[in-house]
């Protein structure tokens, strides 16, 4: 990956907060990122631990009724998102980033038939007319390969199984030719092989289109086999970014290694498959330093204060936030 | 949609003829014979077994009960005890009346109701939710008949805005119109408070839902994401609450009715409770049957053309 | 709470005998000793409707926990045997239902004759079918659980089963529904009291008190306005004691 093109979405010192009794504690602090044309970068983690919110921020879709962008810019194309009101964040949502979610079950309008719902992204976003927009929405439907698409059009979601709700989702992403999709955890709810035919039409029409995508998971099997770099996140805080094969071949930060060594790999015994011990801190009782200090085996003093994302002196794309590894040279894994 | 329907009605036949069946033998249950009540504790022997025949009460009751039912689903609800004229024709004359009240109430509740849950709902927390509850819960407090005399008190005694007799003078549209102001918004103000506690509710509800977020980040329009992706969703228990008001709202229109002495089912009822006209009595339990049958099987297609889901049951 | 007080103390609270006449103070205005002043037939305003809050209360309380135990033992005896008697149950609930609330109050009462007992039978008939159905629900799912199905097991017996585990479970539900159906009860009996199918008078009721006004209302408005007030406040109270226990007894509070 060259680093001189101009990003396609670059995310600035973002921190979401949100109000819990009276006071806004943050979900995520001081998070950044980017992402190139036709690159795909994975955000991995725990249940919880900002990936979603994440997300979430960048479409400005933090309910405003207990939550709030404290501080940090979301850059799309130079464009500051954060700046823009409701309306005009109407205008970029559907056409320049689109969202696909976790639960095809639940994210599709039970009274609405998937083609209105697919046709309506154009509708908003195009001078299309009505019949151009269905024709262009049954093409997307046909693109995203449900069978027989002409005659499902019409039908209502809970006539579609998971796996083809989620192609409904997409097709709905990608109505508008947007330049980033975000795609939150899109094949968790779904069933193992199904799981791996959506993934594969997702690298396909990625490459087809040049787009970029952020895709979020906590599965690091499917990241290995889609992501092109890697955000780890943990308690709100990225702590290690790399590329995909740095990143498995030389985790630096403890929690990544941990993380690793909680999945099974065929190439390694059984015995060494570890769970972290410990929790996650809550976000109302966050420590002022290193959040995972308290689980990690390497703790020392300094651990007390909050340590920097720095890059590694080997690989400039490998950063890391941890006093004891980021020193090291990431010499030792 | 059409098999859906023609499944609503084969299961409003049995109801219906279940609750028929409870008229019947709640009527012939009740202690009392119905000849003393006509006629007097010191009626004679003769004069009680005259009536016996005349209503057929001498006949074995499940000769009744066949005949009763028969002669119901002809449509042929039998003869007044006390004016002697044909129940149905009664009725007929009074039956408008309560339709254009309980239909006016019924457009006001949801008219008004709707759009101010739903505005509760999106402003949840902030003063207008806050006045929308108390004015709900009020509304939910008001026994029928004192927010009728209320209202009479207030625009008609105190204002004079209002005839403090609502009678509607025949020929004269204006005064069918004034005459029904006021009973109307009496009970459409209650059915507001209904209307407008279940929408919020539910729109609160649908709005946390995960296809309203789908909907906003593809960019489609606040105003939009709610009159059209939520609303359909948000609708089905606001129905469910109209229907089951409906009942409520021809109790109250009983008070109403008398409270503002307008003519309707209301008052004939009363009147034949007063009179002691049992046959009346008896035909008025089955129109009021016939009634919440319609409704239940209107609010069920109303659920069919609002939900695709429901439909295919 | 304070009205409820209230109506318990009655006989102690209230200055005069609410039966007690006096020509001479025939619609008075209120003075120190008649409060909120006197009736057309003389009787102390004040007195009738700590009086008549008894009544209403009273009548009401009874029909809804009558409804309560009939209703929440049919719904719940339903739900857990399930089948031919569940179905037979639910259409008998789903054809009480068909009749309006004060239709049906209308016709028992004025069938059986305005007395105390009948007024609570009427009631509580229109009563008993939401509870039944409120009490049903819960009781499928919690059937369903493991730890019923644990119990089974074991060898409990039925009624242990119903009681200890299912019981708990509807409780909550069935206490919101009790303020709020107490609400609707003390409405259908002032509204049948209204009607003139309530408590005979001279006993005082607060429909019945109300419709004594109603009849003066072009002179005497007061008359019908006290009563209402005193109405007006039960309900009010019963709707947001049932919304509370409504809030606090759903965590998700998502609903209503």
């Amino acid at each position: 990956m060259s680093d001189v093109r101009q990003p396609a979405l670059a995310v600035e010192g973002l921190t979401t907060e949100f109000r819990i009794e009276g006071r806004w504690h943050a979900a995520i602090r001081d998070v950044s990122f980017s992402v190139a044309r036709n690159e795909t970068l994975a955000l991995v983690g725990e249940s919880g631990c900002g990936k979603s919110i994440t997300a979430l921020s960048i479409m400005g879709l933090v309910p405003k009724a207990n939550g709030r962008i404290a501080a940090g810019r979301v850059l799309l194309e130079g464009r500051d998102l954060t700046e823009l009101d409701e309306a005009e964040m109407e205008t970029v949502r559907g056409r320049a980033i689109s969202m696909i979610f976790q639960e095809p079950m639940t994210s599709l309008n039970p009274v609405l038939s998937i083609g209105f719902q697919v046709e309506e992204t154009l509708r908003y976003h195009t001078s299309l007319s009505n019949r151009e927009a269905r024709e262009r929405a049954l093409a997307l439907l046909e693109h995203v390969k449900i069978p027989s698409a002409a005659r499902r059009f019409d039908d209502y979601p809970h006539h579609f199984s998971g796996g083809m709700r989620q192609r409904v989702m997409i097709a709905m992403a990608l109505a508008c030719s947007p330049q980033i999709i975000l795609a939150d955890e899109p094949t968790t709810a779904l069933d193992v092989t199904i799981q791996a035919q959506v993934l594969a039409l997702l690298a396909e029409l990625k490459a087809e289109t040049g787009m970029a995508m952020i895709f979020i998971t906590h599965n690091l099997g499917i990241v290995a086999s889609i992501a092109d770099r890697v955000a780890v996140m943990y308690a709100g805080d990225i702590i290690e970014t790399a590329s995909v094969e740095a990143l498995f071949d030389h985790p630096m930060h403890p929690y990544t290694e941990a993380l690793l060594s909680s999945i099974p790999r065929v190439d390694r015994d059984a015995g060494e498959l570890k769970p972290i011990a410990g929790q996650v801190p809550p976000i109302t009782a966050m420590p002022a330093g290193c959040r995972y200090a308290d689980r990690c085996p390497l703790r020392v003093a300094r651990c007390a204060t909050m340590p920097p994302l720095v890059p590694l002196a080997g690989d400039r794309a490998h950063q890391v936030r941890c006093w004891v590894r980021a020193g090291d040279g990431g010499q030792t894994p | 949609m059409l098999t859906y329907i023609v499944k609503r009605l084969l299961v409003a036949v049995p109801t219906l003829l279940a609750v028929l069946t409870v008229v019947f033998f709640f009527v012939r249950i009740a202690p009392g014979d119905p000849a003393f009540i006509i006629l007097g504790d010191q009626a004679s022997q003769q004069a009680i077994a005259a009536v016996h025949q005349e209503l057929g009460l001498d006949r074995p009751m499940l000769v009744q009960y066949l005949d009763f039912m028969s002669t119901v689903l002809r449509g042929d609800l039998g003869m007044s005890l006390v004016t002697h004229r044909p129940i149905w024709s009664e009725v007929a004359n009074v039956l408008p009346y309560t339709i254009e009240l309980t239909l006016t109430a019924l457009v006001i509740g949801v008219v008004l109701g709707l759009p101010l849950g739903i505005a509760a709902a999106r402003h949840r927390n902030e003063a207008l939710d806050y006045a929308a509850r108390v004015f709900s819960l009020l509304g939910l407090s008001f026994p029928a008949f004192v927010s009728a005399i209320m209202l009479l008190l207030a625009f008609a005694i105190e204002l004079h805005w209002f005839p403090v007799i609502s009678e509607a003078r025949p020929g004269d549209p204006l005064s069918r119109v004034s005459a029904l102001v006021l009973p109307a918004i009496n009970l459409g103000l209650i059915m507001v408070a209904y209307v407008m506690r279940v929408a919020r509710s539910s729109m609160l509800g649908v709005l946390g839902e995960d296809y309203i977020r789908t909907a906003r980040s593809k960019g489609v329009p606040a105003r939009v994401v709610i009159w059209r992706h939520a609303l359909g969703n948000a609708l089905i228990p606001v129905v469910t609450v109209v229907g089951l008001y409906l009942g409520v709202l021809i109790g109250n229109s009983v008070l109403t009715e008398i409270v503002f002495n307008r003519p309707g089912l209301g008052k004939l009822i009363v009147n034949s409770l007063n009179q002691r006209d049992y046959t009346m009595l008896e035909g008025l339990m089955v129109i009021y049957a016939f009634i919440i049958v319609i409704v239940n099987l209107l609010t069920d297609l109303t659920y069919g053309l609002i939900d695709p889901r429901v439909r295919q049951r | 709470m304070v009205v409820a007080l209230s109506a318990l103390l009655a006989p102690w609270l209230s200055p005069h005998d609410p039966l007690e006449q006096d020509v001479l103070l025939r619609l008075a205005s209120p003075t120190a000793d008649f409060p909120l002043g006197n009736d057309s037939f003389g009787r102390d305003i004040l007195s009738r409707i700590l009086w008549g809050g008894r009544v209403s209360l009273y009548v009401s309380t009874v029909a809804v926990l009558v409804a309560i135990v009939v209703g929440g033992a049919l719904g719940i005896l339903a739900g857990y045997i399930g089948g031919l008697f569940d179905r037979i149950v639910m259409a008998a609930m789903d054809v009480l239902l068909s009749l309006p609330t004060l239709v049906m109050g209308l016709l028992v009462v004025a069938m059986l004759g305005p007395t105390v007992g009948n007024l609570i039978l009427a009631i509580t008939l229109t009563a008993i079918a939401p509870f039944a159905r409120i009490a049903r629900a819960p009781t499928l799912t919690v059937k369903e659980r493991d730890f019923v199905e644990a119990g089974r097991a074991l060898g409990f017996s039925n009624v242990r089963l119903m009681v200890v585990h299912i019981l708990p479970n509807v409780v909550d539900d069935i206490l919101v529904m009790a303020a709020l159906w107490l609400a609707t009860a003390i409405r259908t009996e002032a509204s049948l009291s209204f009607i003139g199918l309530g408590v005979r008078p001279p006993t005082a009721t607060w429909g019945g008190m109300i419709r004594e006004g109603f009849e003066n209302i072009l002179d005497t408005p007061w008359l019908a306005i006290y009563p209402s007030l005193a109405i007006l406040v039960v309900m009010f109270g019963l709707n947001m004691l049932g919304d509370g226990l409504r809030d606090t007894s759903d965590p998700r509070l998502r609903h209503e």
